[in-house]
């Protein structure tokens, strides 16, 4: 097994740091850390920092820079100590929801449990943001209560509206505009999660906190 | 104004620093064929064009204009067969006729002044996956009439053309990618010693491939991460999906590698039914390749620019 944290290129214009196969805080934590350090003194060459679960992305002007000068000039800022309490809080967002998505009661049904209890369940907890993707603003929170962890869809839905609430494997996420999509639709909300005339235009970013709320 | 067939679309250079949200680069296929075809029409370089992908576009002008048409296609204006790479006046009320070449994926108009959609997040590109930018977010249908922006630059003498330097038909370069340690030696060989064929469910999101499957040698679950254009996507079928400009910002399938950025517009043209072969290059002849093409691109950006006006 490859020796973590490891930095690997991804194509010729990006690489990639990967701090653990598995999605914990440590991890999250190690990421956050980096990217603080190279956002306040970034090296020279680099475009685009993308942070996800257990990696950081670095996308780089190849004519400016290349992969073993960046590899360089981050092990420099990665030697730096990593903070497990990130210190400034990170915003919670409450988002609400109607939970009468389409799939309510074949979650209900699978889990063998209510759709109170799903309900219940779903907007129970405190979810963190590990990724943005899939579309802009989409974001993949995460864990879910251990009950409603279902696999995919057989079959995806060819359009899933805007603003569902669904739930796949051990994360959930709001759909920010119709789009295909193969995940259990257990609500919908009114928030707007991406609008390319807002600033910033995705409601929510990597670390944010979120809870679900029961809208009435 | 427009009789279009297949998906002809708004794109500029598309979006950049945007990815951490999930807005991939989007744009023109070829950003580089763009800057020259802005160039032949007197346009700044990131002036939103046309692009055809694989299909007919036919332009009426109300106004007198200047255009060019970059990629693969052939044209006809009033009906007569017109060169591309070229600097095209066109007359009030004439038409102009772009239809894509069997040979190639996608081509470009550009026109005198760019064509003038209100920019969203500073881009005038159409992001087809959720319908937003470009015009109405959507690809354009016959009947859609057009506006052009104001002239900012002076405009190439007409006939001014450029000639690309030739790509040959080499095998693509790939560069490694970060999950290179999750595959065996034989997905290695396969993907550099055996053909692929471009598959039909090809899109602006991504290129479909056809071949030996390349299965990873230990399974393993990744938390989904960042892609980057031309990564190449291992699902648990093996048939390898090379990411293009639309395509998603993360994912969770291994990345094998990913096609050099200097390839990587002469990879999108493959269109489907294509074969393709592709051989593992070193990030020093990555690196090497990319400086040659944006030597060429600047010096001959250059010329365009320094070529004294019409009349």
């Amino acid at each position: 097994m490859t020796e973590l944290p490891r930095i690997a290129p991804l194509g010729d214009a990006a690489l990639t740091i990967t701090f653990s196969t598995s999605i914990s805080a440590q991890a999250s934590a190690a990421v956050a850390n980096l990217e603080a350090g190279i956002a306040a003194r970034p090296p020279h060459g680099l475009l685009e920092l993308v942070p996800g679960y257990t990696t950081l992305t670095v996308h780089f002007d190849p004519h400016v820079t290349t992969f073993r000068q960046l590899a360089d000039d981050l092990a420099l800022v990665s030697a730096r100590p990593v903070r497990l309490e990130v210190l400034h809080p990170t915003p919670l967002v409450r988002i609400p929801v109607h939970y009468d998505g389409p799939d309510l009661a074949s979650v209900a049904a699978t889990a063998g449990i209510s759709e109170t209890e799903v309900i219940a369940r779903h907007s129970g907890v405190e979810y963190r943001v590990g990724l943005l993707g899939f579309v802009p603003g989409f974001a993949y929170l995460g864990p879910i209560d251990p009950a409603l962890v279902l696999p995919r869809r057989g079959s995806p839905r060819t359009r899933v509206p805007a603003g569902s609430v669904a739930i796949a494997g051990a994360q959930t996420g709001v759909y920010p505009a119709e789009t295909p999509g193969g995940w259990h639709l257990i609500g919908r909300t009114t928030a707007v999660l991406f609008d390319p005339f807002r600033e910033p235009p995705a409601l929510l970013a990597v670390g944010d906190r979120v809870r679900f709320t029961v809208a009435t | 104004m427009f009789r279009a067939t297949g998906l002809v679309s708004v794109q500029d250079l598309g979006w950049s620093g945007r990815r951490r949200i999930g807005l991939p680069p989007g744009g023109a296929m070829d950003p580089d064929g763009l800057r020259i075809g802005n160039a032949l029409v007197g346009n700044l370089d990131d002036a939103a064009g046309l692009e055809i992908a694989q299909g007919e576009l036919t332009i009426e002008f109300t106004a007198a204009t200047v255009v060019a048409v970059v990629g693969a296609a052939t044209v006809r204006l009033e009906g007569l067969d017109r060169p591309t790479n070229t600097t095209l006046g066109v007359p009030s009320g004439s038409r102009l006729a772009v239809s894509s070449a069997a040979a190639g994926r996608f081509a470009l108009v550009t026109i005198r002044g760019g064509i003038d959609v209100a920019p969203v997040l500073g881009s005038r590109s159409t992001y087809l996956p959720t319908a937003m930018g470009g015009f109405n977010g959507r690809r354009l249908a016959a009947g859609d009439r057009l506006d052009c922006g104001p002239d900012l630059k002076a405009v190439p003498s007409d006939g001014t053309s450029v000639t690309w330097p030739s790509l040959g038909d080499g095998p693509i370069r790939l560069a490694p990618g970060p999950q290179g340690h999750l595959f065996g030696d034989e997905a290695f060989a396969a993907l550099a010693g055996t053909t692929y064929r471009i598959g039909a469910h090809s899109d602006r999101m991504g290129s479909r491939l056809q071949g030996q499957p390349l299965a990873v040698r230990m399974m393993a679950t990744l938390p989904s991460e960042a892609t980057c254009l031309g990564a190449i996507q291992v699902p648990d079928d093996g048939q390898p999906i090379v990411l293009l400009r639309d395509g998603p910002t993360v994912g969770g399938y291994p990345k094998i590698g990913a096609v050099i950025s200097a390839d990587l517009a002469r990879f999108a043209q493959l269109p489907p039914g294509a074969s393709v072969r592709f051989a593992w290059s070193s990030l020093d002849e990555a690196e090497r390749a990319s400086r040659l093409a944006a030597r060429w691109l600047n010096a001959t950006l250059k010329t365009l620019r320094s070529r004294p006006p019409e009349g």
